[in-house]
């Protein structure tokens, strides 16, 4: 078993077809050329392979990083938020005590208001007093708050 | 040659194992994906998600203007870990019991949960408001102390405390409605929890991106109530006075619109705070104004008048010749106030509410036509009114009734009411005879704001137009100098009332207790175009308490503030005459 193959052999009036190589009319004979032994150079590649995987690593340990920050960002903030909330709930808590009639009506008979119970209005229109206006007496229906 | 063998052996060798190899995976593969792949997809799915739930609030009860009277805030519920805990027990008791007060916890029995042996998990104080939580919680991380833990629970918040505190209701400690209306609409109160699965880490962090469903919260619907808070917090102030000076057991004073059948103000004394359970006791949570029957004695009389007025058969001025005293199936019968024969028109009777006067009236119809006009001014049958409880009342049927029964249930007694269905009487008599179902729910509210109005309440027409303006008119004497309530005239008003006096029963013995009476007072205003109908009930006060004197100043001063709070100027038009003697 042979690796080598023949060159092709001339075929008779095979000039046409292929013009032989002639140096200055003469013609020259075929001969074996040894492989050309075309080493390339290892050493650009495993650079190459190199930095493209310690690129990948540095985004990798970066994006990790960013992200581990950003984690550690969500958490503060999401902790400040259920403490702000948990700050206005109580705040809101409080105005809703303090606006609660009975509290109004604490503070308002601490100063000394007596609660009205006579309706009378005010016609604009007409100008004149609808309904007998009787002064609050204090004392005279809601003496207390019961809290 | 044997070089070139040996290759090929290799070869062979190689590709065998391979497809050996090769082999086994594809059984494997086809193991868990042709035959068992169900239970190992489940297996992925419970080992990589996780789920969480969205507790949805409850609604809020709200008044007519959209003030709170029910709401839910967050809460917090303080857990621990006995198997991280009992070392440091002591040290973390007194650090809770120091944040949270004695009140909340117990040092020595926090000490033992702490330790509970082979647990790993204790409930240290429930539904605390958050804030007090998390710094108790804080103050345990602070020092270093592991093992205790906070849960987020909601809570609910009744800012006005004792304001309308029996028509609200409370809560259980799951947060189901046990009373009033938070019983009532607890399922459109309580919404649905949402629930949401993500995909986790295998150290069970949340992974960005990765598929998850949300079933979303439906937060529960608001009701909104009929009440006007400020009214409320007036009556129920008015009310607990009254009961405390007069000595009473209970008292209640209702109003409702007497167009609508609103009832914009329900107050009940004694009674509870909903976030003290202290105070939830079965005499202060009962719901007196739809629970509790009682005889309601002469504040009947207009019925029984409305019922004469419809059949033709009295007018204000029906001269009726009242005895001193009569003797009916051999019970002696008698005014409260000593006389011999007077002479009194039907509108004296209601004025001076004498027994007899109304006896005689009422002789002119038969045992059915009494009962029937009764029950259908709504005694005896539930009201229609969408609150948990209500009693109907005790009205005996007519075929069982003794001469003596038609004489005492015309003024009241003999026949059990309660309050709801006696004020929706009246109120049908200012109303020109029309009915209105009472109500206490105006709308709802969903989570998205759209609201609901409640459906109308049913009307009927129960005597005529003619017959309840000339009760009215019967009624307008109470009020005037001659009658029996003076003290419940506001000036520049027509007031039309009816006090009641009436004995009380035992509820053991079921007899009448001498020198116990339930007194009341219910009236309407303005006459002349009714928008109010209040009444006033003080139930076993002391002995000289009557109507006139002790429910009138609460109706006066309850019903001036309704008609100021609501805007109903005075018509203008004078009181009329009506002779009460002839």
């Amino acid at each position: 078993m042979s690796a080598h193959t023949a060159a092709p052999r001339p075929r008779p009036g095979a000039a046409r077809t292929a013009p032989r190589p002639s140096v200055a009319g003469r013609a020259l004979p075929l001969r074996l050329v040894a492989p050309v032994r075309a080493r390339t150079p290892r050493a650009p590649f495993v650079v190459v392979i190199l930095v493209v995987l310690g690129a990948g690593l540095v985004g990798l340990i970066l994006i990790s990083t960013v992200l581990q920050g950003q984690a550690f960002e969500i958490a503060r903030l999401q902790s400040q938020a259920e403490e702000l909330q948990i700050q206005q709930q109580a705040l809101e808590r409080d105005v809703e005590r303090l606006q609660a009639p009975a509290s109004l009506a604490e503070r308002a008979m601490r100063q000394g208001m007596v609660p009205n119970a006579n309706p009378v209005f005010l016609d604009p229109a007409a100008g004149e007093v609808v309904g007998k206006a009787v002064p609050a007496e204090p004392r005279s229906n809601v003496a207390r708050v019961d809290r | 040659m044997s070089r070139q063998r040996l290759v090929r052996r290799r070869l062979s060798v190689t590709l065998a194992v391979v497809t050996l190899v090769f082999g086994v995976f594809g059984l494997r593969l086809f193991q868990i994906q042709g035959i068992d792949s169900q239970a190992y997809a489940a297996m992925a799915v419970e080992a990589g998600t996780a789920r969480s739930v969205v507790p949805a609030p409850r609604g809020e009860i709200l008044d007519r203007n959209g003030e709170v009277l029910a709401t839910s805030v967050a809460g917090t519920t303080i857990t621990a870990d006995p198997s991280m805990t009992s070392a440091e027990a002591p040290r973390i008791a007194k650090i809770l019991v120091d944040e949270l007060g004695e009140d909340e916890l117990d040092y020595f029995a926090t000490v033992d949960l702490l330790r509970t042996a082979g647990s790993r998990y204790v409930v240290v104080a429930k539904d605390l408001p958050a804030e007090r939580a998390q710094s108790a919680v804080g103050a345990v991380r602070e020092q270093e102390l592991t093992g205790v833990f906070s849960e987020e629970v909601t809570l609910r918040a009744y800012p006005g405390n004792r304001l309308a505190a029996n028509l609200v209701g409370f809560v259980d400690g799951e947060r189901k409605g046990v009373q009033g209306l938070e019983r009532q609409y607890d399922d459109l109160l309580t919404g649905t929890d949402g629930e949401a699965t993500y995909e986790v880490s295998p150290r069970g962090q949340r992974i960005p991106m990765a598929d998850s469903t949300v079933k979303d919260m439906v937060p529960g619907t608001d009701v909104e109530t009929t009440i006007d808070r400020d009214l409320q917090w007036y009556s129920d102030q008015r009310l607990a006075d009254a009961v405390r000076s007069s000595g009473s057991e209970w008292g209640l004073a209702i109003t409702v619109d007497v167009r609508t059948g609103q009832i914009v103000q329900l107050s009940q004394a004694p009674t509870f705070d909903p976030e003290d359970p202290r105070t939830i006791q079965d005499s202060t949570s009962v719901s007196r104004y739809l629970q509790t029957v009682y005889e309601p004695g002469s504040v009947m009389k207009p019925i029984i008048m409305a019922a004469l007025a419809d059949l033709g058969k009295v007018t204000p001025e029906t001269q009726i010749s009242v005895p001193g005293q009569m003797l009916i199936d051999g019970f002696r019968i008698a005014d409260y106030w000593e006389h011999g024969r007077i002479n009194l028109t039907a509108a004296g009777v209601i004025a001076k509410s004498s027994n007899l006067g109304t006896i005689i009236a009422a002789q002119q119809m038969d045992d059915d036509t009494m009962h029937d006009y009764m029950a259908s001014f709504g005694f005896g049958s539930a009201t229609g009114i969408s609150l948990p409880g209500e009693s109907q009342g005790i009205l005996p049927p007519a075929a069982g009734w003794t001469r003596a029964n038609h004489a005492t249930i015309s003024f009241g007694q003999g026949v059990s009411v309660t309050a709801v269905q006696m004020l929706s009487a009246i109120a049908a008599i200012a109303n020109g005879g029309v009915l209105v179902e009472p109500t206490v729910v105006g709308g709802f509210v969903d989570g998205d704001g759209n609201r609901t109005p409640a459906p109308a309440p049913e009307t009927r027409q129960v005597v005529s137009k003619e017959a309840a303006s000339m009760v009215t008119r019967m009624m307008e004497a109470v009020t005037d100098d001659e009658g029996t309530a003076p003290a419940a005239q506001i000036p520049g008003y027509r007031v039309a009332g009816k006090t009641g006096t009436a004995w009380r029963v035992n509820p053991q013995t079921g007899r009448y207790v001498r020198g116990q009476n339930t007194v009341s007072f219910v009236g309407f205003a303005p006459a002349d175009a009714p928008r109010f109908a209040t009444y006033v009930v003080l139930d076993r006060p002391h002995s000289d308490a009557g109507g006139g004197s002790t429910a009138a100043p609460v109706f006066h001063d309850v019903m001036s503030m309704a008609l100021e709070r609501f805007g109903v100027p005075p018509t203008g038009s004078g009181r009329p005459e009506v002779a009460q003697e002839w």
